[in-house]
């Protein structure tokens, strides 16, 4: 045991005097965390709008009241104007220009309300989108924000728009009678005037009250209630924060484990077997000082997520420090058996990065899990990232008891357990002594 | 007195020791000298317990010690090959980590860290971070590092390898105090012959696994027919004339010259030179020395040492 502790300080001397262990174990991984962080929301500010190309040609009111909505839209920013260099004067934008600027990569989509976007003749709105895919994401993203704003804040549209056909294809006193009849029947069912009903379907109307609040409104009525970490403070990052440090507890831990390849390569690790220290010494003290490490490295990243993000750690911290203590454990036997199973380091940092990327991957320490084929799912829990990931998210997320997370704690610190002696007895066969 | 007997060591396709005997007598500078890969490691490696014989034993005052066995490594003070020490942090935590590992505690591990650091000459940088050290400075501290315990017996695996002249000589003076001084068995690997040479009372060498002589300098030079070297300048010396020395003796070719160790015929220096001057080689370019353990190991072998 004294053994071990000796081994223990020195490598913690080492690990202290070695600054850019240091600066990646410690800095990189929060610098990186306020950076995901900030990208995914996490600040607590609003969060940036997509810039679009807005062009509005027609003079319809209802273009106006679209343009309107538009403008108020919590996902977009419709930019009307440009400043070409040869003038530096601002100018709107029109087609021409916006399919320009779309095609120059300027921007991914315009809009364009054109001239007939709504005529008296017309019986449908007409509106042009040009867009460049680059970014799936973003375009799917945009095409639902603008028929968001259309069926939601313009409902009155539809019945409109429906008399207006009505008025087209039948034509003539047909057309009439089929607004009287269907006023009519709406009135009597409900009990309202015939004239009220012909009002809602009126341009008119659609410009005064576009949601359509006082009849045609909230046909479509969805409640949605969060039930789940409704009082989380900053949802982004505390989703993913569990995520995020495992990832960097496996490099690092892996790292600190690969430093036994390194003692061996500078021939200390010979020194120490040419005195009166046994190899179980050895391994003991470098499982304890990489299993500390790993606890410390994540404490620090929860802190640091806690300070900068608000991520409430405290509220469930005694579960989170089991998950963190196995979780550790896990990472450090994984480390070992890289280290007792390759003949180098080169070949140990090879093969452990492409493992913890692929764990990172589908073990959900990038997205979610959900977001995989089934398969790939069923694949994901033999990965020590999936049940780390997993048991953070339970414990910071739905903030359970330690029921919720007792099959988490069992499979990690069992892989901790068994991977570890397994190494222990690889490391007599391997190369490293 | 360490007594090796008929220690065989075979790796996968290797038989690095094949059936080593010696004995070392307690306060002698043994060096045991080869080419790389004769086996002089595996055999520190065998004598120190780290590598379990496939036949023989290694026997410390008669007593056989026991494959890596804790208490038999405390005996020995291990100087490696290599500079294994921990560069990012100072000569003095590398000497209290070396001690503690080796059961050094307290106000003796001081004492044992000011004797070893005052012996190799690194009292003034011991707060130093060795990474900031030269090479030579290192090599001093490699060997400090090892002798805090005060062990009978220091295991030098080619101590010196990469060192400047200089340091190389405060290396020696360093060794050859801690033998004559302070009584210590000191078993020394090199494949510089001139090292074992001047550092060495006994000697052995080692070829492929195995003993092929052993003794004094006097004794091992002895083994020649004649105690005399001849180097001769290649200048201008044809293929021919090259053959013709051939029957004269052992040839070693080296860049610049022709070593010769001539057989008994020639054993007289003027039919020597009566010879030379037949095949017209200029006595100018003609040099004769006395023989050393490389011509030794050529004799022996019919190889350069470091070939």
């Amino acid at each position: 045991m004294k053994n071990v502790l000796i081994l223990l300080r020195k490598d913690v001397l080492r690990f202290v005097a070695d600054k850019p262990a240091l600066l990646l174990t410690f800095i990189l991984p929060p610098v990186l965390i306020l950076i995901f962080g900030l990208i995914f929301g996490g600040s607590g500010e609003p969060q940036s709008k997509i810039k679009i190309i807005f062009v509005n040609e027609s003079k319809s009111p209802l273009a106006l009241t679209l343009e309107e909505k538009l403008d108020s839209s919590d996902v977009l920013k419709p930019v009307k104007e440009f400043t070409p260099e040869e003038s530096k004067v601002p100018q709107r934008f029109d087609e021409e220009t916006a399919v320009r600027f779309v095609k120059e990569g300027k921007y991914s989509t315009a809009i364009v309300l054109p001239e007939d976007f709504y005529t008296d003749t017309s019986s449908a709105l007409r509106i042009k989108i040009f867009y460049d895919p680059k970014n799936a994401i973003e375009s799917s993203l945009i095409q639902g924000a603008i028929q968001k704003t259309i069926f939601t804040q313009m409902s009155s549209l539809f019945p409109a728009l429906m008399t207006k056909r009505a008025k087209k294809t039948l034509k003539g006193s047909k057309s009439v009678s089929f607004e009287n009849e269907m006023a009519e029947i709406i009135g009597k069912y409900f009990n309202v005037s015939k004239d009220t009903i012909v009002k809602y379907f009126s341009e008119e109307n659609i410009v005064k009250n576009p949601s359509g609040e006082n009849f045609i409104g909230n046909i479509i009525n969805i409640e949605s209630k969060q039930v789940v970490g409704e009082s989380v403070n900053n949802p982004g990052v505390t989703r993913m924060a569990g995520g995020w440090a495992s990832m960097f507890l496996l490099f690092s831990i892996v790292g600190a484990s690969l430093t036994l390849f390194e003692e061996k390569q500078e021939g200390s690790l010979k020194r120490l077997l040419c005195m009166p220290v046994t190899r179980s010494q050895i391994l003991w003290s470098k499982y304890v000082f990489s299993t500390t490490l790993g606890i410390v490295q994540l404490l620090t990243m929860f802190v640091f997520t806690w300070l900068f993000f608000g991520v409430d750690i405290f509220t469930n911290f005694g579960n989170l420090f089991i998950v963190i203590v196995v979780s550790s454990m896990a990472a450090v036997s994984f480390g070992m058996l890289i280290t007792s199973t390759v003949k180098s380091i080169q070949q140990a940092n090879g093969i452990a990065t492409i493992i913890i990327l692929i764990m990172s991957a589908i073990g959900g320490a990038w997205f979610p899990v959900s977001f995989l084929p089934g398969w790939m799912q069923t694949v994901a829990k033999f990965t020590i990232t999936y049940w780390s990931v997993d048991a953070f998210l339970q414990v910071l997320w739905r903030n359970v008891a330690f029921s919720g997370i007792a099959l988490h704690v069992l499979i990690l610190a069992s892989v901790g357990v068994v991977v570890t002696f397994y190494s222990v007895i690889r490391f007599r066969k391997g190369n490293i002594f | 007195m360490i007594e090796i007997s008929e220690v065989v060591k075979n790796f996968e396709n290797v038989r690095a020791l094949q059936g080593v005997s010696l004995q070392i007598e307690d306060g002698s500078f043994f060096g045991l000298l080869g080419p790389n890969g004769a086996g002089k490691t595996t055999l520190l490696n065998v004598i120190i317990g780290l590598l379990k014989p496939d036949a023989g034993h290694v026997a410390i005052d008669g007593e056989v010690l026991v494959y890596n066995d804790v208490n038999v490594k405390r005996k020995f003070g291990y100087v490696p090959q290599e500079i294994a020490l921990y560069q990012e942090l100072t000569a003095l935590t590398n000497l209290k980590i070396f001690g503690r590992l080796y059961g050094v505690t307290g106000k003796k591990l001081n004492e044992r860290i000011d004797w070893a650091l005052e012996i190799v000459g690194l009292s003034e940088r011991k707060n130093d971070v060795v990474k900031n050290f030269s090479g030579g400075m290192k090599r001093r501290l490699n060997i400090a590092c090892s002798i805090l315990h005060n062990p009978e017996i220091i295991l030098c695996d080619e101590p010196t390898v990469g060192v400047d002249p200089q340091s190389r000589n405060a290396i020696f003076e360093m060794l050859k105090k801690l033998n004559r001084e302070e009584g210590k068995l000191i078993i020394y690997t090199t494949h510089y012959m001139e090292e074992a040479e001047r550092l060495c009372d006994k000697m052995a060498i080692i070829d492929y696994g195995k003993i092929i002589a052993e003794g004094t300098l006097e004794d091992l030079t002895a083994l020649l027919e004649k105690k005399e070297t001849v180097k001769i300048l290649k200048n201008d010396l044809t293929v021919s004339k090259l053959e013709e020395l051939k029957l004269m003796g052992m040839v070693n070719e080296t860049e610049f010259y022709i070593e010769l160790i001539p057989k008994e015929d020639f054993k007289k220096n003027v039919r020597l030179f009566e010879k030379f001057e037949e095949l017209g080689i200029p006595d100018d370019n003609v040099e004769i020395s006395r023989a050393s353990l490389e011509d030794v190991f050529l004799f022996l072998t019919g190889r350069n040492l470091r070939d």
